[in-house]
């Protein structure tokens, strides 16, 4: 049964190609990060063995890589590789040197057999995917007013999504639909209404402060074909840590957005973090999974939010089911009759300074959420973290920018599998001090594979946390794992740093 | 966004690529020029008024030394209300466009608390009650006192650093180790690393000495576990009057 459910949802969720490839930054439209692939498994994990390994220059590797038709693409900022997927052998190389931030890139997205990258001074360039050379070349935003790009951009049918970064200045976020032949505007959805559109009321009037209000998709969304929708997380608003201009909610910052891919339009909202002021963005990759609860079919959305709050909506009609705390935090009075966690005035940035956990780090970050269906559960890489939230801005003044700033005290990260159902937290295993920056990834295999804050490379038993492989790997993993299978034999890839580890089974079976 | 992304933000941007250098002199005389001949639109420090903010405007992103604001300022935008400014003299524009850029620069550089933010700010705390604190219910005065190791320690560090090493001292480089090898032989030592599958330490003898965690038994030893503990038990004001209280430790 549970089988049948899993293939299922392969059928609803994820894209075109077999899931033998990783075509897309999450894998699948679905987010989950979660493979079919069991060749290897829980029985055989232990033999795992370095297939091949590539050393990307320069920078570290942030991406997820692709890999379609035995081709691998990883990227890393003005970079972009395919690699032969069976040896990681180089097949070509595309440079182009760039201002603006440097400070990761995700990935590229695929349709046809053209790439779409995202540049740090926020360009979106299609390549040919079979030489690297350049179709087109568009500017998303002006990179002089602070903008610049990292994310990997979502094809669904004939539509690039893409969205860009950027909160050192107060300039608006968006999300576009771009034409994959021309890089032409299809639609452009802003993070903020109009004033006078519905939302446009959790704004002050009379006032700039919704046309400059922050709010970047940085990371890539999820889609749903059943409903035609895409569902994206919106950033933070602006100024970040003073809130004093910006009076109320502040739509559609810090949302869960569910949009038509068709026409940009939005269909509902979920606001995590209502009237940020800490830099909690809601980003994190709204998950999209199935599952038959009292013999009815359900289809839900979960996200592990930056501000420590784990939640569950109904993802067709944006209804909320459940909000609970996956890190302790003491900066909500409680949760609304809609679930959202209301702030409280007290913990906004202080002059003199405010006690807060999570920090502006956030309880989690940018790091791949993964769901599987075998268990029920979604695991998070969390963080207790505390800080000291200073609002530096002098009285009178109007803020611009961040307008403050807080200082960590300490942090511990701790990986977490969490009951979608109830939002206990079934298992939790401590990954060290620091903040942990490696995504998850669950198999088919009844695995999941990350890395902890020891530079220690582990494959746990996703039913308990429990270690059933690891390896020290000299380094930090800054991107997430993914798997593909390619000539009968499955491939766990594992950034780290700026080296590629492609780890397989021995190729002649141990006896 | 992360404290990462800043960072490297503050290193990479083209529109910060310039040091932080402004001549103080001709950015106060650009100032008082600004105030004078457009503060009344634009607001006094240019953040707008009946007329936009200049520090979210294109016109100054975009501008290299006046090539895009001084055309603007010296002919104005008729169509939009904004008057010619064409009696200003060169230097007084140079100065006045240095004035932008400076308010530009400081909104840029915002997400970072200065390391000379003033005491003033805060010492909003009561010390009677901070001593309280620190004798009671803080549960401070277990480990720490104001004659010995606490003497002087408003005058080792900022006002900053004293309320943050209040909070927690440090990194975890303090912890030590009791391991106990399989034979019962106990060694104790600074611990360097601990995971789930190792344990390492620098032991009394100077040497670093590993082991599989598994074959071993462990106790470590955290001096700064209290100050976990107490993270979740502070009020702010607890926090604010401890720190008044420590500040007259000079």
């Amino acid at each position: 049964m549970k089988q049948l459910l899993a293939c299922a949802l392969l059928l609803t969720l994820s894209g075109a190609a077999a899931d033998k490839e990783w075509p897309t930054y999450n894998g699948d439209f679905s987010g989950r990060r979660y493979s079919s692939l069991s060749q290897i498994n829980q029985g055989n994990v232990n033999q795992l063995t370095l297939a091949w390994s590539a050393q990307m220059r320069g920078a570290t590797v942030k991406s997820t890589p692709l890999v379609v038709n035995g081709i691998m693409y990883v990227t890393t900022p003005d970079n972009v590789w395919a690699l032969d997927a069976r040896t990681g052998r180089t097949v070509w190389h595309y440079l182009r040197e760039s201002k603006g931030d440097h400070i990761g890139q995700r990935g590229v997205g695929m349709y046809k057999d053209w790439l779409y990258f995202e540049t740090p001074d926020c360009h979106l360039i299609s390549l040919n995917a079979k030489d690297g050379t350049v179709r087109w070349d568009v500017e998303l935003a002006d990179p002089k007013l602070g903008y610049f790009a990292t994310m990997a951009p979502l094809v669904v049918k004939d539509h690039v999504l893409v969205g860009v970064s950027g909160d050192v200045t107060d300039i608006p976020g968006f999300l576009d639909s771009r034409d994959p032949e021309t890089g032409k505007l299809q639609w452009r959805w802003f993070s903020e209404p109009k004033p006078g559109e519905p939302g446009s009321e959790t704004w002050p009037k009379g006032t700039d402060a919704i046309l400059h209000g922050g709010g970047m998709a940085w990371i890539t969304g999820t889609y749903d074909p059943e409903s035609n929708l895409t569902y994206w997380g919106i950033g933070n608003p602006n100024p970040v840590l003073n809130g004093d201009g910006r009076k109320g909610d502040n739509l559609y910052t810090c949302s869960i957005v569910a949009l038509d891919v068709g026409t940009g339009k939005l269909k509902w909202y979920f606001q995590p973090s209502p009237h940020d002021t800490h830099d909690w963005d809601a980003v994190q990759t709204p998950v999209l999974f199935d599952d038959t609860v009292n013999g009815v079919r359900r289809k839900f959305l979960a996200q592990g939010s930056r501000n420590g709050y784990f939640i569950v909506l109904d993802r067709t009609t944006g209804e909320h089911i459940l909000t609970k705390p996956f890190i302790y935090t003491n900066w909500s009075s409680g949760i609304d009759s809609k679930g959202v966690p209301r702030p409280k005035a007290e913990k906004e940035p202080k002059p003199d300074g405010v006690l807060v956990s999570p920090g502006s780090d956030g309880a989690t970050n940018w790091m791949a959420p993964s769901y599987s269906p075998d268990y029920g559960l979604f695991f998070l890489s969390a963080r207790r973290l505390w800080s000291v939230f200073y609002m530096t801005t002098d009285a009178g003044s109007k803020p611009e920018g961040w307008a403050g700033r807080d200082r960590n005290l300490f942090a511990e990260s701790v990986l977490e599998g969490i009951d979608y159902k109830t939002g206990d937290i079934k298992w939790r295993k401590e990954l060290g001090d620091g903040e942990a920056v490696a995504g998850i990834l669950t198999t088919a295999g009844k695995l999941l594979f990350t890395s902890d804050n020891a530079q220690n490379l582990v494959a746990l038993d996703p039913a308990t946390g429990k270690t059933l492989w690891h390896v020290p790997v000299g380094g930090a993993m800054a991107a997430s794992p993914m798997t593909y299978e390619l000539d009968g034999r499955q491939y766990l890839l594992t950034p780290i740093q700026n080296v590629i580890f492609a780890w397989a089974l021995p190729e002649k079976p141990v006896k | 966004m992360t404290r990462c992304l800043a960072l490297c933000l503050l290193a990479t941007l083209p529109l910060l690529a310039q040091p932080a250098k402004f001549d103080a002199a001709a950015v106060e005389r650009g100032r008082t020029q600004f105030k004078s001949s457009c503060g009344f639109c634009h607001g006094d420090d240019a953040t707008g008024n009946r007329a936009p903010d200049l520090l979210r405007a294109t016109s100054l992103s975009h501008d290299t030394d006046g090539d895009t604001l001084g055309p603007i300022i010296r002919n104005g935008r008729p169509d939009q209300g904004m008057p010619a400014f064409n009696t200003l003299s060169a230097a007084q524009l140079a100065d006045m466009v240095l004035f932008l850029h400076k308010q530009a620069y400081d909104a840029l550089h915002s997400a970072s608390v200065p390391r000379d933010y003033p005491l003033k700010k805060l010492l909003t705390g009561n010390a009677a009650a901070g001593k309280a604190y620190f004798e009671g219910a803080g549960g401070c005065a277990a480990c720490h006192s104001v004659t010995k190791d606490l003497a002087g320690i408003a005058s080792k560090y900022t006002p900053l650093d004293l309320q943050q090493r209040m909070l927690y001292p440090a990194g975890p480089g303090r912890r030590t180790a009791t391991v106990t090898l399989p034979g019962g032989k106990v060694m104790e030592g600074r611990l360097v690393h601990a995971d789930e599958y190792e344990v390492a330490i620098t032991a009394a003898d100077g040497w670093y000495r590993s082991w599989p965690a598994a074959t071993v038994k462990v106790e470590i030893h955290d001096p700064l576990a209290a100050h976990k503990a107490q993270m979740p038990k502070y009020t702010d004001a607890d926090v604010h009057n401890l720190f008044a209280y420590l500040v007259t430790l000079k």
